[in-house]
């Protein structure tokens, strides 16, 4: 600390140097809104630190911003990943918000570009979409064989039809599993499933339960499907869903039923070759959602969705991510759709 | 209080002994409860280091040689420092944090440079201020009673110099750039980022020792420890320009620290300290080299701090997302911490207690003090309305990010600084009005450098806050995924903890484990420099006082 007299010394000339302070802190924050003005666009790109980067061989740049369901994230991400590797200029950022909460929060106001859904826009999304002058346009890009899995001690069921998911999952089900099937231990369920929020729940809800919204309220429900696949670990009597590429990540952990879209079927157990055969019941699309003015207007966002689509038939969508790809009619048919928006 | 008519008028000690069953019962119950506390933190710490840096995945023989070169030494040592000489301990301790801390400092520094103040752009703008700066000063030696004339230089020279007089004058930072010959980077760095760290150092070695000869070595050391990297830097791969940014602050604090401790003649033994652990890491690297053993598979390596997001684990990277931190915190620290500590300053010093006023002052208070409360998710929303929707500041930008956040630490950083400013005792005000002092002398020359202490630790433990908080930047749209840095406070940024709960919720394990933990200890050594900045800054002024 300064002496007394220092002090008072200091205080004398102190109104000056605030003034002069504030100045210069006024000139210094003007300056510093000038120079990011300035540097956006000679770049990070300057000599000597190594910023490089930007010289691919495309002349493409900007950003495309994929919002949307957390299902069709890694899909995305993946895209994201192998189209920055030929497109280094472009900066493809992906988000995942959930189907409904990407197009209500993001894509509908118009603040991202594509997003993605695990299940069709609904009539509501689509109406507030227009409301704000977004076109979105469906594109299938791969499916999901939806997966419903028991604990690995569960001994006494292998395979399930629609009707006996519903009674269990539908408001005010089943209690026990003898309840169901009177074979069955006259045990409680733990019941593990997707948020209310996610395509997963709603298309399950829809399709085989059968009436949107019944759906029981009584069971843990997370965004997180490693939740689902360690409370079905742990719980020799619960039972839970969740998309194929979990289950394949996670095969000794959990155990798969069949499944059989009704009693005189025959049960089917879930795998991609089922799923993109037909023959697996709860196989189930994946979509995304490119809005139409992005599409016309900004030339990364054409050149991302096309590189998009047409390696959507690529087999790391399976053997990586876990999900059907599509086949090439469905390429050629998004690929003739897309055109109408170069 | 209905006590007994027959305790009344006795003494506790009639009884013969004091039952001291309680106190103890209590006491033992508090050590408990740290303990408790301590091993969980403990457990839970060792848990993610394990992760990140999965030590036993290593040669049995790698463990042995760095138990052998590394560990034994330390413990060792440190067990010699604290039964014989406290002092060199705290020094050892020191000088091994000090370049730590500082490197992680320098680091900071160099992502600025790197991303935001391109080397050319901070030239001009140092030249241009110390061109100024040199013009004032002739001024004062020219014209030493004329002081509002020096401000107007000061504060028009300064807007010339950087901003220029659009359309009819370009700036002095521009001029200086648009010189014929300009020194290379490296040689740029030398001047505007080197020489004044030297500078610093030479000043305060000369001041301590009150010897300019002293001052000029100490100038010196610094100055050829950042030029070596001319030298250095392409044969050990680094950019030389990288090595001058690196070496100058560490060399630069080394230099002042062994400065101190060789002055005051306390400790200095505590300096064998970092230099066994130097030698001992040097020793045993070589060691396994000869040896062949292969060292642990680390998730947490250099690739991890320079590479970007990817799908596979061990591919993954965490910069960008660190870019995007270091903007948001900086928004932070120009945004919220000047409001704070000003608002802090006005309730505390200048609000009236009484009257009308005196009660609306009072009712923001406890709004404020409620405030610092309220879950950080809803401050999200309040981002996501005003910032995105209402004055439309663009989706996840790294000034949305920070203005968010820094709104959710701002009542924090307010109550803090209130307690520090209380807690500069009454007398000390009224000895400085008593000298004939006014408010704003009294508030500038005793309030502030007395509870600057108290400020910074508040403030700093805010921003280790800040830096962690998830939420709000969910709402606000900062990306899962950021594969490019970003280039302006403007542009779409990752952030640390965003990039952390994406790897959450990847469906690999490797993700969820390693490369999560991984993040976590990144993000926790971030969090860790900037609690041990808080204490030393804290020490140092408590010291000054």
């Amino acid at each position: 600390m300064t002496d007394d007299q220092a002090d008072g010394r200091s205080g004398a000339v102190s109104r000056r140097n605030v003034l002069a302070a504030g100045g210069t802190a006024l000139a210094l924050s003007i300056a510093g809104c000038a120079n990011n003005e300035g540097s956006s666009d000679n770049g990070s790109g300057d000599e000597g630190l190594g910023g490089g980067g930007g010289n691919g061989d495309s002349d493409l740049s900007g950003e495309v911003i994929v919002t949307g369901s957390s299902t069709v994230f890694p899909i995305s991400d993946q895209m994201a990943q192998n189209f920055m590797e030929e497109n280094p200029d472009v900066n493809v950022t992906v988000d995942s918000t959930g189907s409904g909460g990407g197009f209500e929060n993001h894509f509908c106001p118009g603040n991202s570009d594509i997003n993605g859904a695990s299940r069709p826009i609904k009539e509501e999304e689509s109406a507030s979409c227009e409301e704000n002058g977004v076109e979105p346009v469906e594109f299938q890009v791969a499916g999901d064989a939806l997966t419903m899995a028991v604990s690995p001690d569960n001994d006494w069921v292998d395979s399930m039809t629609y009707d006996q998911m519903a009674q269990i999952w539908q408001e005010g089900g089943a209690e026990t599993w003898a309840d169901v099937n009177s074979d069955w231990p006259d045990e409680e369920f733990e019941l593990f499933g997707p948020d209310d929020t996610s395509g997963t729940f709603d298309w399950f809800t829809e399709n085989v339960v059968g009436e949107a919204g019944n759906h029981r309220s009584d069971y843990e429900p997370t965004e997180d499907d490693n939740i689902i696949v360690e409370g079905l670990e742990n719980n020799e009597y619960s039972i839970g869903y969740f998309g194929f590429a979990y289950y394949q990540e996670n095969q000794d952990r959990v155990k798969a039923l069949a499944v059989a879209e009704s009693e005189g079927d025959e049960p089917v157990e879930p795998s991609l070759e089922a799923a993109q055969a037909g023959d697996y019941p709860m196989a189930r699309p994946l979509f995304i959602y490119p809005s139409g003015n992005s599409l016309s207007e900004k030339e990364q966002v054409y050149a991302f969705t096309e590189y998009y689509l047409d390696n959507s038939d690529e087999s790391f969508i399976g053997e990586e991510i876990g999900y059907v790809p599509s086949n090439s009619e469905q390429v050629d048919e998004n690929l003739s759709t897309l055109e109408e928006y170069q | 209080m209905a006590s007994d008519a027959t305790d009344v008028g006795k003494w506790f000690g009639d009884a013969g002994s004091i039952d001291r069953t309680t106190g103890r019962l209590f006491k033992w119950g508090c050590l408990g409860a740290t303990a408790l506390a301590l091993f969980l933190m403990l457990v839970f710490l060792l848990y993610v280091f394990n992760d990140a840096f999965a030590p036993l995945s290593a040669d049995p023989g790698w463990l042995l040689t760095f138990t052998g070169t590394v560990l034994l030494p330390m413990l060792g040592l440190g067990a010699y420092y604290y039964r014989r000489d406290p002092a060199a301990g705290r020094v050892a301790y020191t000088a091994l944090g000090l370049p730590i801390v500082m490197g992680l400092f320098a680091g900071g520094v160099w992502l600025l440079f790197r991303h935001v103040a391109p080397p050319r752009m901070w030239f001009g703008f140092v030249v241009a201020l110390a061109i100024v700066v040199a013009l004032v000063r002739a001024h004062e030696r020219i014209r030493p009673n004329a002081t509002d004339e020096r401000t107007v230089l000061l504060v028009g020279g300064t807007i010339l110099a950087l901003v220029g007089v659009p359309g009819l004058f370009p700036s002095l930072r521009n001029l200086v750039l648009s010189a014929p010959a300009l020194p290379t980077v490296t040689v740029m760095f030398l001047l505007t980022f080197a020489l004044p760290i030297a500078t610093l150092a030479g000043w305060y070695v000369r001041k301590g020792r009150e010897s300019t000869r002293a001052g000029t070595i100490a100038l010196a050391v610094v100055l050829v420890a950042a030029g070596l990297g001319l030298v250095i830097g392409p044969v050990a791969g680094v950019l030389p320009a990288t090595w001058v940014i690196a070496v100058s602050p560490v060399v630069g604090a080394l230099v002042m620290y062994v400065d101190r401790v060789l002055r005051q003649g306390e400790g200095t033994s505590g300096f064998a300290f970092p230099v066994v652990v130097v030698a001992g890491i040097l020793a045993g690297t070589a060691i396994a080299d000869l040896a062949d053993f292969a060292g642990p598979e680390t998730w947490l390596n250099r690739d991890f701090l320079t590479g970007v997001h990817s799908t596979t684990a061990v591919e993954a990277g965490i910069y960008p997302a660190l870019v995007g931190s270091v903007l948001i915190l900086i928004v932070i620290v120009v945004s919220a911490f000047p409001v704070g500590i000003a608002a802090a300053v006005y309730l505390e010093e200048y609000a009236p207690s009484g009257g009308k006023l005196g009660r609306f002052i009072e009712l923001i208070e406890i709004n404020i003090a409620n405030l610092a409360g309220v879950p950080s998710v809803v401050y999200g929303v309040l981002g996501l309305a005003i910032f995105i929707n209402l004055l439309n500041m663009g989706v996840g930008t790294a000034v949305v990010a920070g203005f968010t956040v820094g709104l959710l630490i701002l009542p924090i950083v307010i109550i803090s600084t209130q307690e520090a400013i209380r807690s500069v005792p009454d007398s000390r005000r009224n000895a400085s009005y008593a000298m004939g002092a006014t408010k704003w002398q009294t508030v500038r020359n005793v309030v502030l450098p007395e509870s600057m202490a108290g400020i910074f630790t508040g403030t700093i433990l805010a921003l280790g806050r800040a830096i962690g908080e998830t939420a709000p930047l969910l709402m606000i749209g900062v990306p899962a995924v950021v594969r490019v840095s970003p280039e302006s406070f403007f542009s779409r940024t990752g952030a640390m903890p965003r990039q952390i709960l994406t790897w959450s919720t990847q469906i690999e394990t490797d993700f969820r484990y390693g490369v999560l933990a991984a993040g976590v200890v990144t993000l926790l050594v971030v969090l860790l420099t900037m609690n041990a900045t808080a204490i030393v800054l804290r020490n140092r002024y408590q010291q000054s006082r």
